[in-house]
């Protein structure tokens, strides 16, 4: 249980444990990231190299992520470091060609380490708070939406591939070098995911039209405390409210910049 | 109903921006999902052009393949799924930035197999280019970077044109069924 709730299961995933660098604000990480991400690709010179091969690694360890969870994040670039290096002993014989080789290999994997550890340490909470700052809401809206639909059109894609495949479709894993498999896959579950997302877009604009959403240039947002109050104090007075769990009835929705509108 | 206030960038409708956000979630939902380890590079071309293409089908505006790339991009690396960290987003968005530009000059191009192979092609050839100019960033001869860049583009463009293959019939089909308006208005 402990395994799965800190190790990972894969490259660059978020590592569930608490160290100096996971307790720093993301925009400091990123920040850090960039510097890092720069001064790896300018260096040149064996000492410097080092300087800033040794301030990675201590970056990645000081994220409390082990050798295991950096072979799972680098193991990608193994073969990039192969093709390069014999692209360098071609091009310049066998031993000038090794060191330009390595240099620029290395240089390549220590690049994407600061923005590995970016996200091994950041949740996604944390990335969107500091997102809100700088991306306008609309598209983070458009975000949150397509994140929230991951799980019901993965749903939706199981459901649709299990039903094709009682019909007689070649959508098994087993099938996928064979060409069928890809026309298969384009007809039977593709086409259908698609129809199915037309659909659900048309329902959730309407919905999101319908709550006020995109109706005003700022954000806008129900304050919660205040609609208590507002329902306490109406309720107090005799009138007629109808139920908050259905999201009947007039209540105080606020604009980022504070003003207070009522909204149906 | 439908919908013609204006959500995003005074272009988009809520509808079409969230087809567009779903379209991005199929991205990365068929790569993480549909994982296939064929060994060959640039096989992940393959879906991330169809469904690039196929957002620019059904939204057939400026900017459509870039809003779905830019999602498809902070999805995966809200997901975790970005093992290149967050230099991942140029994965995404420069294909559909070359989809853009070959709509501009080609407006229907996704219903046609030539046009669509040949912009898909050229979208799908970017595939080398994050990676050549963080090896040129690095001092790596111009040589050795565009030698390592054709083969990885090879295989991205091979499969960035299959993907984009069965667009033009799907694009067709929805035409057909008045799914997605017909291209000459209709």
């Amino acid at each position: 249980m402990r395994r799965r709730m800190t190790g990972s299961d894969y490259a660059c995933q978020y590592r569930a444990v608490d160290s100096p660098v996971h307790r720093l604000p993301a925009g400091w990480k990123m920040l850090i990231s960039t510097a890092l991400s720069v001064w790896i690709l300018v260096v040149r010179e064996p000492t410097p190299l080092f300087l800033a091969t040794v301030s990675c690694l201590l970056y990645y360890f000081l994220a409390r992520l082990t050798v295991r969870d950096f072979w799972r994040d680098t193991r990608y670039f193994l073969v990039q470091f192969c093709i390069l290096i014999s692209l360098f002993v071609y091009r310049e014989g066998y031993p000038a060609g090794v060191w330009p080789g390595v240099r620029t290999s290395l240089q390549i994997v220590l690049f994407f380490i600061p923005g590995i550890v970016f996200l091994r340490t950041t949740q996604v909470s944390s990335m969107m708070k500091g997102l809100r700052k700088v991306v306008p809401y609309r598209i983070l809206f458009l975000l949150f939406t397509s994140l929230r639909f991951v799980p019901f059109f993965a749903r939706e894609m199981q459901e649709i591939s299990m039903a094709q495949k009682l019909r007689g479709a070649r959508l098994s894993p087993t099938e996928a070098s064979r060409p069928v498999f890809w026309r298969d896959i384009f007809s039977c579950l593709v086409l259908p995911l698609l129809v199915r997302a037309m659909k659900t877009a048309d329902e959730a604009a309407l919905s999101a039209q319908a709550r006020g959403m995109g109706s005003r240039s700022e954000r806008t947002y129900y304050d919660v405390r205040e609609l208590e109050a507002y329902l306490a104090t109406h309720q107090k007075d005799g009138i007629a409210t109808a139920d908050p769990k259905n999201g009947e009835g007039i209540c105080p929705a606020r604009t980022s910049s504070g003003g207070e509108t009522l909204t149906k | 109903m439908k919908s013609t206030v204006n959500f995003l960038w005074n272009r988009f409708t809520m509808r079409e921006a969230l087809l567009l956000g779903f379209c991005a979630t199929f991205i990365v939902l068929t790569k993480a999902t549909l994982r296939m380890k064929l060994g060959i590079s640039g096989h992940s071309m393959l879906f991330l052009m169809f469904f690039l293409v196929l957002a620019r089908g059904i939204v057939p505006k400026t900017g459509a393949a870039v809003l779905t790339g830019l999602l498809a991009g902070a999805i995966s690396i809200a997901l975790g799924l970005a093992h290149k960290g967050p230099i991942i987003m140029l994965n995404f968005v420069l294909p559909a930035l070359v989809l853009d530009c070959g709509g501009i000059f080609l407006p229907n191009f996704m219903t046609r197999y030539l046009s669509c192979i040949i912009i898909s092609g050229l979208a799908a050839a970017t595939k080398g280019v994050s990676g050549a100019l963080i090896e040129l960033f690095a001092g790596a001869p111009m040589d050795i970077v565009l030698v390592k860049g054709f083969f990885e583009s090879l295989g991205g463009i091979i499969f960035g044109a299959l993907g984009s293959l069965a667009v033009p019939a799907i694009i067709r089909k929805l035409q057909t069924n008045r799914l997605i308006p017909s291209s000459n208005g209709k």
